[in-house]
């Protein structure tokens, strides 16, 4: 019995010790993109990464408005509290979004859908299947099914008191507007927030708790944590209220017919 | 004056129909839409600036069929690596029409029978509906064996496997196609695609994408100049060694649908068709697709037949395809992003339908070999795959022309001054045979062979005049050979011994 234990921690600590080795093995996207050749998996995954930090250019087709897929996922999906991309783990799993089980491709798809305001790739379309091996390649060494560090955004704690947008406005002015414009139309490189540029009302942005907690843990760019959870609420109270493209998960017919009820 | 205004209207009709086709095929081949409209501009521009007829290249069933099945094996569906390797094969496939060209094999497709290229036609047709089944019932891919098997799978798990709003939208389409051709038989697919698009509109308005999980186009923003330089390097080297048979597939599958195609324009229209300069602008073509970022082409059988219809007589027509293609995706980008892709299947199950002909086999049933090699192409097609019926439609040409060709008419005539053996055909290694059973029977006699309507003698008939005639002068008997002045030469030349009496006519 006791010889038995033995053996099996044995064997744990040495798929312990291979996952590790294998985290180290594993090569960086920077050294990816110097390879002349690679193989299926990798040249996939250089793919994926490339759809993420360049969506406008490499996945256009299913984009709608003109934000890259690292706008949300900074540094390319690796930086913890900004939503990082290290989750294939996760997946497949129930989300109360759609009230179905998901997996990792429909999951992406409906980013496109959603944050991207355009169309819903196919399951088997190349830019679904090329930031799946990417989100792969990010998940390595990563416990199944448990949540990594960092995941998501942060909750933040009750403050107390109700997000106030015009306090929040008071605040994008005066904080945000010199990147994503008084408009919010986005300079630059920075991305549009709101307008028809932007991302749509099914988003997980148009969430205000879900964005509060990005804009506290992240935003301004590079300042992340400046912010207090207040304003952090309420700078993502006024984003709520600005125009954006509607939800299209809801149908358009019943849209009309409500309109012409009332 | 008139002339090239009907041109410029064939050319745009061809555009119009090469657009559903290019994104179609790309999507056949495993590759993203505008690669297939890439290719529909500039094979096609090259094609037409470098050939002489009005024959309208561009993105074609077959090579698409078979640069899926050479290269998704080796990358996934789509992603650089497979966009590099298909440039890589149709730039190898450009080379080998090129090699084509210098040896001038042009001549080879006049041995493939036109009950071949039927077979191979009609069985492309039956690879396009199979094909589109998938986007009309918005299967996500999934390989069979055989294309029964694909049949029982729908049939028998439908209620999971099938979209009712893709099927739907097909559906639609097909019938508007079928419907609309009563009316309009030169507009009929443009009818489809309409039906079909304001169908999906209809469905879209009613139901949100993640419900119906249809499949749209999307946005194409398309370049003017897509310049691309491939990748090659010793890997990729390594690579293009295993597709060579691949490469060599498709430039003959590529090349003989285009060469039949000038044939049949060579017959029914008065243009001045020179059938290697048209095997030259494929392969120049195919080879500076890749540098465009397009894949290979090959003639089209429908948009010629359009083309024809037209009125078109010069190259220019094509040439003005590939000029509207560029105009009209450029304007009606917006609107074609929310294309179903069923709608697109939809057509493509007409081209598809069209291909395969009942007209053709009760054409070929009047000649029993015909009909054999009709319809061994086209189930060998049915149950492998396209090169596999090339293959097989190649030997089968070729073995029914050999039998031919080996067949001597041999007559033979008695007289007091002995056996006269007329001799008509080519007498070779083949024939030598049926001129051996002859000089069994009339082993006993003196025998004259008449070679004067022999087309062509080779080594072996020579060898076996000697042979003969030596085992004649044993039995003492005489050979003589009726020839004239220029079979005499070529017989001395051959080394035919003095032994056998020789008479110029």
């Amino acid at each position: 019995m006791k010889y038995s234990q033995q053996l099996v921690c044995g064997a744990l600590c040495l798929l312990l010790l291979n996952a590790a080795t294998a985290q180290q093995n594993q090569p960086s996207i920077q050294q990816l993109l110097r390879e002349p050749f690679l193989d299926d998996y990798y040249s996939n995954v250089v793919y994926g990464y490339e759809i993420v930090t360049d969506t406008q250019t490499h996945a256009s087709r299913y984009v709608g408005n003109s934000l890259n897929c690292s706008n949300c996922h900074l540094q390319a999906g690796t930086q913890p509290d900004a939503l990082p991309l290290n989750v294939a783990g996760m997946y497949p799993k129930w989300r109360a979004k759609n009230g179905k089980r998901n997996g990792i491709g429909l999951r992406i798809r409906e980013c496109f859908l959603y944050s991207m305001d355009g169309i819903m790739p196919p399951e088997d379309a190349p830019e679904v299947l090329a930031i799946s091996a990417y989100v792969t390649y990010l998940s390595q060494g990563q416990v199944m099914g448990a949540e990594p560090e960092g995941r998501g955004v942060p909750t933040l704690p009750d403050t107390g008191y109700d997000p106030n947008p015009a306090n929040g406005r008071a605040v994008y002015m005066s904080q945000c507007a010199s990147c994503h414009g008084q408009q919010g139309e986005g300079v630059a490189d920075m991305p549009p927030v709101w307008g028809m540029n932007s991302y749509n009302k099914g988003a997980g942005m148009n969430n205000i708790r879900e964005a509060a907690g990005f804009i506290w843990a992240n935003m301004p760019l590079g300042q992340g944590k400046s912010l207090t959870h207040q304003q952090a609420l309420d700078v993502s109270a006024y984003l709520n209220l600005q125009i954006r493209p509607a939800d299209p998960g809801r149908s358009k017919f019943l849209k009309l017919l409500e309109y012409l009820i009332n | 004056m008139r002339s090239w205004r009907t041109e410029l209207f064939a050319g745009l009709v061809g555009a119009i129909l090469v657009i559903p086709q290019g994104i179609t095929f790309a999507y056949i081949a495993g590759l993203q839409p505008e690669y297939g409209l890439y290719c529909a501009i500039f094979v096609t521009l090259f094609c037409s600036l470098l050939g002489s007829s009005s024959m309208m290249s561009g993105p074609n069933t077959a090579v698409a069929i078979l640069i899926g099945a050479a290269i998704l094996p080796l990358a996934g569906r789509g992603s650089p690596l497979y966009v590099d390797f298909v440039f890589l094969l149709c730039m190898m496939v450009g080379v080998v029409q090129l090699v084509f060209w210098l040896v001038r094999g042009a001549r080879i497709f006049q041995y493939l029978s036109p009950a071949a290229i039927s077979g191979i036609s009609a069985g492309a047709g039956f690879l396009i509906i199979m094909a589109s089944l998938d986007s009309i019932l918005d299967l996500s891919t999934f390989k069979t064996t055989f294309f029964f098997e694909k049949l029982f799978v729908i049939f028998s798990d439908a209620k999971d496997l099938v979209n009712p709003f893709s099927l739907a939208i097909a559906v639609t389409t097909i019938v508007a196609g079928y419907v609309g051709r009563r009316f309009s038989p030169r507009y009929f697919i443009i009818i489809a695609v309409t039906a079909g698009y304001l169908c999906g509109l209809l469905v879209a308005f009613i139901w949100p994408q993640p419900v119906t999980e249809l499949e749209y186009l999307g946005r194409m923003p398309l370049q003017w100049l897509p310049f691309n330089v491939p990748t090659i390097n010793m890997e990729y080297l390594m690579i293009a060694s295993t597709l060579i048979p691949y490469a060599v597939a498709i430039a003959f599958i590529g090349l003989a649908q285009s060469l039949v195609i000038v044939r049949e324009l060579k017959m029914e229209t008065d243009q001045d068709i020179n059938l290697d300069k048209e095997v030259y602008a494929q392969g120049v073509a195919n080879f500076l697709a890749p540098f465009f970022s397009g894949f290979a082409g090959a003639g089209s059988f429908n948009r010629t037949k359009a083309n024809q219809s037209l009125g078109a007589t010069t190259p220019l027509s094509g040439m003005a395809a590939a000029g509207f293609v560029l105009i009209l995706i450029t304007f009606l980008g917006p609107v074609l992003t929310y294309m179903p892709m069923a709608a697109m299947a939809g057509t493509l199950f007409i081209v598809g339908a069209d291909m395969i002909k009942l007209r053709d086999i009760k054409h070929y049933a009047q000649v029993r070999s015909e009909l054999f090699i009709y319809l061994a192409t086209f189930t060998s097609i049915m149950f492998f795959d396209l090169a596999a019926g090339v293959v097989v439609a190649v030997f089968l040409s070729v073995s029914v022309f050999m039998l031919r060709i080996s067949q001597l008419d041999l007559k033979v005539e008695t007289s007091a001054a002995g056996t006269v053996i007329k001799v008509k055909g080519a007498l070779f290694y083949a024939s030598v045979a049926h001129l051996t059973e002859k000089f069994h029977q009339y082993m006993d006699e003196d025998l004259t062979v008449d070679l004067q309507f022999t087309t062509h003698i080779d080594q072996s008939a020579v060898d076996f005049f000697i042979r003969e005639s030596k085992g004649m002068t044993n039995r003492g008997k005489h050979l003589t050979l009726l020839v004239n002045e220029s079979q005499q030469a070529f017989l001395e030349n051959l080394g035919i011994s003095k032994d056998i009496r020789q008479i110029s006519l």
